[in-house]
């Protein structure tokens, strides 16, 4: 019988080298192919969160390396949970939040409902629709400060066109009652495609034949959209609402950009908040207090919803 | 329940003609199966009635009045889907149910429970009626399937191979009750199958398309006994109908070109004699595959018989059926 091909394959292999590996079970090859990777993240992720949750504990200051670190306990914790201006830029995040992710979904949904209706165009329309989302937050930011101004801005234009209120007469950026709406229109125009990319996702995977069944089932459009369509998408939506609420709580760029935090405080969203505690401030032990206490909301919330949202599938 | 009547339909989709200038009368309370092969025409036959389609030009009429420019729900048909067409977000009940819990209907919810318990039972699947529709067998998704269609009491049930993904005994089962509801009720239907036993013993009307053309329409025994065509002769008929050369056996009829021979036209033990090449055993019946003159046959036997592979059979026509060079049934 003739050797096969593994076989003098595995002759081939160097001596020394067969040796060396012959005495390592399958286990240990697997954590040696996977300990890289996990030493990374370590070191990277799990390491920098340790050292932040140690920190919180600290007065440490970045900015003073040499001066004395002293253990404060839970100090830093109670003055901000008390903190009235913690809790006001807390408030304004939530208002941006809850708006932004509120606008998404219904336009969201509306533009997937009626590019999913076949009609000629329909994939430059999706094209054009999607632009926004391929832009840089910065970028976005800056222009649409131009479009916000008050003597020369596009927007306030079209809102005198529409309403007949002068163009000059408000400023969405300088106004204390305007500015947080401000932030909810950009955000929402820039990613409310990604809203209507997921929902189309979801309303194409809705075959045909469920439609025709439901018809001759004697459904009406209505009663259809109710009881298949929007039973089918709303896993998918609610995805979508994850992604972009955990995207929005961290929502820093676009905002410096547009506002800075201001007028005042009434756009200071608890990322600029936090930055500014940590990197102008450099109160470093408070901060990073400040940083625990967003990350455990992030995550208990999340928590919460993907218990949701697996629910909703199980369906 | 009420008659259907379909009069030149004729439908295409892109360059490819589904149906061309269909007439047909589905009379009240009758059970009409269409038969033919995949992209006869029969699936969008029952597209065209239930409204899922519209045709280029024709009518489709029921109870006397024409309901082409009607909508699905406004026809009142209930249509069992080949790929079952299952809501797959909602349980085996509500699926049940969806049909009645239609507001055109206004029906109590108590009875809407009670009318789904009884096809569930029926269908033999009360015990999946918490499950959801996505977690069945594929026999257990075309029962609730045919469940949709039974809770109502539609003016026509549409059928699209209700039966196709059954074990033979559950078909055999739910065939004999879908024969009853057809009986009880006096309800109508149109029914598309591939399956000869289904299309003997359940039809009342047998209608044969061949490339989107209405070529035969009869009782079973009719399309059976008297094909017009050979290819409608070998729509029935288990062993299929043997064609051989019209002179095989002698003097042919005048135009004739093949003769039909069902097993039960040929006669055993007279005339030239063929040479048997295989002999197979079915339980109910044994088929003798035969060679005679450079040609194959296949006829059936007494189960019990001794024939063996190599030993020769005499055989001769009785009463066969003749046809012309283009397939047609000569009289």
């Amino acid at each position: 019988m003739s050797e096969s091909p593994i076989d003098s394959l595995a002759r081939a292999t160097p001596p020394a080298l067969a040796g060396r590996i012959r005495g390592l079970s399958d286990r240990s090859i697997a954590w040696l192919f996977v300990s890289p990777t996990i030493l990374l993240l370590l070191a990277i992720n799990i390491f920098p969160l340790i050292w932040t949750i140690r920190l919180s504990f600290t007065n440490f200051a970045a900015n003073k390396p040499n001066a004395e670190v002293k253990w404060v306990g839970l100090r830093n914790y109670e003055r901000i949970l008390t903190d009235p201006d913690i809790w006001q830029t807390m408030q304004a995040t939530a208002h941006f939040l809850f708006w932004s992710l509120f606008f998404q979904v219904v336009i969201g949904f509306t533009l997937a409902w009626l590019i999913n209706r076949k009609f000629r165009g329909n994939d430059f329309v999706t094209t054009l629709i999607v632009l926004p989302m391929m832009l840089s937050p910065a970028v976005v930011g800056n222009f649409w400060t131009f479009l916000y101004q008050p003597q020369i801005g596009l927007f306030n234009y079209a809102v005198e066109f529409l309403t007949g209120i002068p163009a000059s007469s408000f400023s969405m950026l300088g106004s204390v009652a305007l500015a947080p709406w401000a932030i909810v229109i950009v955000d929402t125009w820039m990613w409310t495609p990604f809203v209507m990319l997921i929902c189309l996702a979801g309303l194409r995977s809705i075959p045909d034949y469920i439609y025709e069944a439901a018809e001759v089932d004697r459904a009406s459009k209505w009663r259809q959209f109710w009881t298949m369509t929007i039973p089918m998408v709303l896993p998918f939506l609610m995805l979508a609402v994850l992604f972009r609420g955990i995207e929005n709580f961290k929502m820093f760029d676009l905002v410096v950009q547009l506002t800075g935090g201001g007028p005042g405080d009434t756009t200071l969203l608890t990322s600029i908040e936090l930055k500014r505690e940590a990197f102008e401030k450099w109160r470093t032990g408070y901060s990073s207090a400040y940083a625990i206490i967003l990350f455990v909301t992030v995550f208990g919330l999340a928590s919460i919803y993907v218990k949701a949202l697996n629910k909703v599938k199980e369906r | 329940m009420a008659e259907v009547v379909l009069s030149a339909l004729t439908k295409s989709f892109g360059a490819t003609k589904a149906l061309s200038d269909v007439s047909m009368t589905i009379p009240d309370g009758s059970f009409v199966v269409l038969l033919g092969p995949t992209g006869a025409g029969k699936s969008t036959t029952l597209r065209l009635i239930a409204g899922l389609d519209k045709p280029d030009s024709g009518d489709v009429r029921i109870a006397g009045s024409s309901v082409v420019g009607d909508m699905p729900a406004q026809r009142d048909v209930a249509m069992v889907f080949q790929q079952y067409s299952l809501y797959p977000h909602m349980t085996v009940r509500d699926n049940l149910a969806f049909p009645l819990r239609s507001p055109i209907l206004n029906r109590p919810e108590d009875e809407i429970r009670k009318r789904v318990a009884e096809v569930a039972s029926v269908l033999r699947i009360a015990h999946k009626l918490d499950n959801k529709a996505t977690q069945l067998s594929g026999g257990e998704m075309q029962r609730v399937s045919i469940g949709r269609a039974l809770v109502r009491a539609p003016r026509i049930y549409l059928m699209d191979e209700p039966l196709s993904s059954l074990d033979a005994a559950l078909r055999a089962e739910l065939r004999i009750e879908l024969k009853r509801i057809h009986q009880d009720l006096g309800a109508t239907f149109l029914y598309v199958t591939h399956d000869q036993v289904e299309a003997m013993t359940m039809a009342t009307h047998v209608g044969v398309l061949d490339h989107g053309r209405l070529v035969q329409f009869g009782t079973p025994r009719e399309i059976y006994e008297n094909p017009v065509s050979t290819y409608v002769a070998t729509r029935l008929g288990q062993p299929r109908i043997n064609f051989l050369p019209a002179d095989l056996f002698g003097p042919a009829r005048a135009g004739a070109t093949q003769i039909g021979l069902r097993p039960e036209h040929i006669l055993q033990g007279e005339g030239p004699e063929a040479r048997v090449i295989r002999v197979e055993h079915l339980g109910d019946q044994t088929r003798l595959h035969l060679h005679l003159a450079g040609n194959d046959l296949i006829t059936l036997s007494d189960p019990h018989t001794t024939l063996k592979p190599g030993d020769l059979l005499a055989i001769r026509p009785e009463d066969p059926l003749w046809f012309d060079a283009s397939g047609n049934r000569l009289p």
